[in-house]
């Protein structure tokens, strides 16, 4: 059995082999074209597949304040740190599912076997649940510990690693600033990395009075003192109402006056988020257009190529009707040439694509999704270009007076 | 005998518009009956060519009409014309007018991917063609890897492959030596002799000489249509 179509495939492929060199270049615009409507289209759905997935994670509920030093320039404001009684303010507030303070620095710490730069940080009891952490093993620090202020510690994971090579670090002990303290504790692999490209697992948490005693000391204005405050919403819809709360707070506890600036300064992540997500868009958008401008531009490409076959073919052509080709056989003849081009080059440019968009998803942590629709899209606007840059030098051909075209030297 | 296979009554194509115009064939009428050997010879611009293109159904008469097999070509639309010209007429160009990539099986079997409904054993019938013109042994060759002789017999084979009512030939030894010429004659008569019929156009006295039926042109109008007893 004759399959329709194979015929005339095989033929035009044979004439698209028989000038590789033209072909190739004639591909060119057409694959790269491919390439960045894939690559962006593959990225922008990676982005919305990402901020989907993050929406209602603790880490897109979350808002962060810290104190702020920079006032106005005319009259220079002393840092003041926050204090436990606006933790306990914030605590209390309508719609938060955690909020946690504590003071952090970073420290050289020793352990028997090694020693390790890594972030320690003063906490309290609600500083797991805020930070979405889980132990893993031992026990976490306690109301107990923190009446005490005990030289207690829980280890992450990767300051576990480099502190306590292939051993247990639960009962160890650490040094820091010459302090020993006991691991209590060891949380659970948080993974990765934080969205700003930070190793989410290297840190080490003491209880927040035994910091302030023993190691950050308390500051002259404001005792009792917590450097940043971290507070999880239950929700995304209830942030902008304690974001406001939080600034209410914080004006009658630090005395400003309406019309001062705030010397404080308030972090929402999701609204951050949301400004990177739409940078992604954009860049996304900005690859898509650049990708439209090449595929038009390799479509003409494909046209004047074609253009040139058809006058370059012209006694074939001639030769072709004389032997019984009706117009739409020599239409559909360059028509397939024409799409052939184009869906070779949207292939290639499909498979180029694939691995440069890995390139860049390794490089950047950017999230890339691949799904059908963005294939067949890619794919399509390969087809489509085919069509319309191919119609017209068919058309031409497929109108060929066949007695001129026999003649044509 | 049976009725004309091929009837031209007063056929006139005129080129050009106005101050221009020019009657390249100027009210032509002649039949053809089927198993005929016949030439149309005549000078450079006798209108030869324009006839061969009118036979051929490659261009229409501006005024009068022809008629081969029944079919009036003036009322034909193109698709119509297109599918006259595969299963009617099978053309031989004085340049042999190969596809110079494909091998000699592959340009013999050309004219079969246009006809519909679309034979089963396209091959077979190319073969069996090749063979008939004695080029059995050539079927893989490019037409750059045959003479000139082997060409004209591989467009001959073309022009066979359809099975058409009318071989039309164009100057078809025009581009060859004088015993290819030969050759590629006696091919045509052996042909002729199994009852096909045979056009040849030329400007050649000699080669018309071997033709039953010999019609003359000049300046678009018949002179003269001699038929002679071949056995002499």
């Amino acid at each position: 059995m004759r399959i329709p179509g194979v015929a005339i495939i095989t033929s035009a492929l044979g004439s698209l082999i028989e000038r590789p060199f033209r072909t190739a270049l004639t591909m060119l615009g057409i694959i790269f074209g491919v390439i960045a409507v894939f690559v962006s289209l593959s990225l922008g759905e990676g982005g919305k597949e990402r901020i989907r997935e993050n929406l209602d994670s603790v880490s897109a509920r979350t808002i962060s304040i810290s104190p702020n030093w920079t006032g106005r320039s005319s009259r220079q404001r002393p840092w003041r740190p926050f204090t436990e009684n606006d933790l306990l303010e914030i605590q209390s507030l309508n719609g938060v599912y955690a909020a946690t303070g504590g003071l952090d620095s970073t420290y050289t710490v020793v352990s028997e076997a090694s020693d390790w730069s890594t972030n320690v940080r003063g906490i309290d009891t609600s500083y797991l649940k805020a930070q979405e952490l889980v132990m893993d093993r031992g026990i976490p620090i306690s109301d107990f510990e923190i009446q005490a202020k005990s030289a207690v510690a829980v280890i992450g994971s990767s300051a576990a690693r480099s502190l306590f090579p292939n051993q247990d670090p639960v009962g160890q002990r650490v040094k820091i600033e010459n302090i020993p303290f006991r691991i209590i504790g060891l949380t659970k692999e948080k993974g990765g990395e934080s969205w700003r490209g930070r190793d989410e697992d290297n840190f080490i948490l003491i209880p927040r009075t035994t910091g302030r005693a023993r190691l950050f000391g308390d500051h002259r204005l404001a005792r009792q003192q917590v450097r940043s405050i971290t507070i999880v919403g239950e929700n995304q819809g209830v942030l902008k109402q304690i974001e406001d709360d939080i600034d209410r707070i914080m004006r009658r506890s630090r005395g400003l006056t309406p019309d001062e600036p705030p010397d404080y300064r308030i972090f929402n992540f999701s609204a951050n988020r949301q400004a990177f997500a739409d940078t992604m868009r954009t860049v996304s958008l900005v690859i898509l257009a650049l990708g439209g401008v090449s595929l038009i531009v390799g479509g003409v490409g494909v046209m004047n190529i074609m253009l040139a076959n058809v006058t370059e073919r012209t006694r074939e052509i001639g030769l072709r009707k004389a032997l019984g080709a009706r117009r739409s056989d020599i239409l559909l003849q360059f028509l397939t040439e024409a799409i052939l081009l184009t869906v070779i080059s949207g292939i290639i440019g499909l498979i180029l694509g694939y691995f440069i968009s890995q390139t860049v998803a390794d490089m950047d942590q950017m999230k890339i999704k691949y799904s059908w629709t963005v294939i067949m899209l890619a794919f399509g606007a390969s087809f489509v270009t085919g069509i319309i840059s191919g119609f017209i030098p068919a058309f031409n051909a497929s109108r060929l007076d066949p007695v001129e075209a026999l003649r044509n030297e | 005998m049976a009725g004309p296979l091929i009837s031209v009554r007063n056929a006139t194509r005129i080129y050009g518009k106005g101050e221009a115009r020019v009657a390249a064939l100027d009210g032509v009428s002649f039949d053809i009956y089927p198993g005929e050997f016949v030439a149309i010879i005549g000078a450079s611009g006798s209108g030869k060519s324009t006839l061969m293109n009118l036979l051929g159904a490659l261009d229409k008469p501006t005024d009068g009409e022809i008629t081969i097999s029944g079919q009036a070509l003036s009322k034909r639309s193109q698709r119509q014309l297109a599918d006259f010209r595969n299963k009617i007429v099978g053309f031989v160009f004085q340049q042999f007018q190969l596809m110079p990539r494909k091998s000699a099986l592959k340009n013999v079997m050309m004219p079969l991917q246009f006809r519909r409904p679309r034979f089963s054993d396209e091959k077979e019938r190319a073969t069996q063609r090749l063979n008939d013109v004695g080029l059995g042994d050539r079927m893989d060759h490019k037409p750059t890897q045959l003479s000139g002789g082997q060409q004209q017999r591989v467009a001959i084979a073309r022009a066979l492959v359809g099975e058409p009512e009318i071989l039309l030939a164009d100057e078809p030894t025009g581009a060859l030596d004088s015993k290819t010429s030969e050759d590629i004659m006696a091919l045509l008569h052996q042909l002729n002799d199994n009852g096909q019929t045979v056009i040849i156009i030329t400007h050649d006295p000699e080669v018309a000489d071997a033709a039953k039926r010999v019609i003359t042109l000049r300046d678009g109008k018949i002179i003269s249509d001699q038929t002679r007893d071949m056995a002499a």
